[in-house]
């Protein structure tokens, strides 16, 4: 089992990958229409919306939650070098 | 001792030093003093700082490695659970493993490191993410209120940790989860359903 390198998510199942690609070490909710994986600005954002959303935490809150989330996460660790 | 020895033995005193303060936590809270955690995991007070340099680095690793396995134990659960009452009885159960740590984190949250605040909104981020799946289908369907995601969410936690924060009002010497679990549930579906 494969841990989604973008967003930590656990990838047990073949469609939980990018394209329901296994070789693909991001996920479904990681990965653009085209099968590649979404950059730093679009999962930040995109996470940030959902803390919102599901959460009503306060937007420069959720922004600060979203980049501890991310900074915890191989994809993204030249970002915060 | 072979390099490899050497590395084995340090990552076992490590382990065993997590899970020493894992269980102390549990009952004692955070605030317990190390060379107390040292005493019980039958180290030396000096072998744990060899490993967590302050008494809040060793709080963050435990807090890290429960948040690591209970995300493991909530993945999935809304493709498993088709209805909300089963999918908050299914959160209830994951917690029930670690009901006395939970309790005493979110109790003791204003005294821990503002990393433990992170950590604790990656675990609800996880839920709130199972959750908002299987609410908007139930609005979707016209089983549930259209009441925004975030305060449906927040009920929820709400009233789940006033209950745990509370456990000695309601369930003295007990699981509150136990005691209270199916209550909550069936009163939060109650007032979320159409």
């Amino acid at each position: 089992m494969k841990t989604c390198i973008a967003c930590g998510m656990p990838m047990n199942d073949i469609t939980e990958y990018a394209m329901n690609d296994s070789s693909k070490d991001y996920c479904v909710h990681c990965s653009r229409p085209d099968g590649s994986m979404q950059s730093f600005e679009e999962k930040r954002s995109s996470l940030t919306s959902f803390i919102i959303k599901t959460q009503g935490l306060d937007k420069n809150v959720a922004l600060k939650m979203a980049e501890a989330m991310m900074k915890k996460l191989p994809a993204w660790s030249e970002h915060f070098a | 001792m072979s390099q490899t020895k050497r590395q084995e033995q340090k990552e076992l005193t490590r382990q065993r030093i997590m899970n020493t303060a894992f269980r102390i936590y549990a009952v004692n809270g955070f605030s317990t003093p190390t060379n107390i955690i040292a005493q019980e995991a039958g180290v030396s007070h000096g072998a744990i700082f060899v490993h967590f340099p302050t008494k809040e680095v060793l709080q963050l690793h435990v807090l890290e490695r429960f948040a690591k396995e209970v995300l493991k134990k909530l993945h999935g659960l809304s493709t498993t659970s088709e209805d909300i009452s089963e999918l908050l009885h299914a959160h209830i159960n994951v917690l029930h493993k670690y009901e006395e740590f939970y309790k005493k984190m979110i109790l003791e949250i204003a005294s821990l490191p503002n990393e433990a605040r992170e950590i604790i909104i990656s675990l609800q981020s996880a839920m709130s993410w199972h959750f908002s799946t299987v609410i908007e289908q139930g609005q979707k369907a016209g089983l549930i209120k259209k009441i925004p995601l975030h305060m449906l969410f927040n009920t929820w936690i709400a009233i789940l940790h006033y209950y745990l924060q509370n456990a000695d009002l309601f369930a003295p010497g007990a699981s509150v989860l136990d005691c209270c679990g199916d209550e909550l549930i069936n009163t939060f579906v109650t007032l979320i359903s159409q």
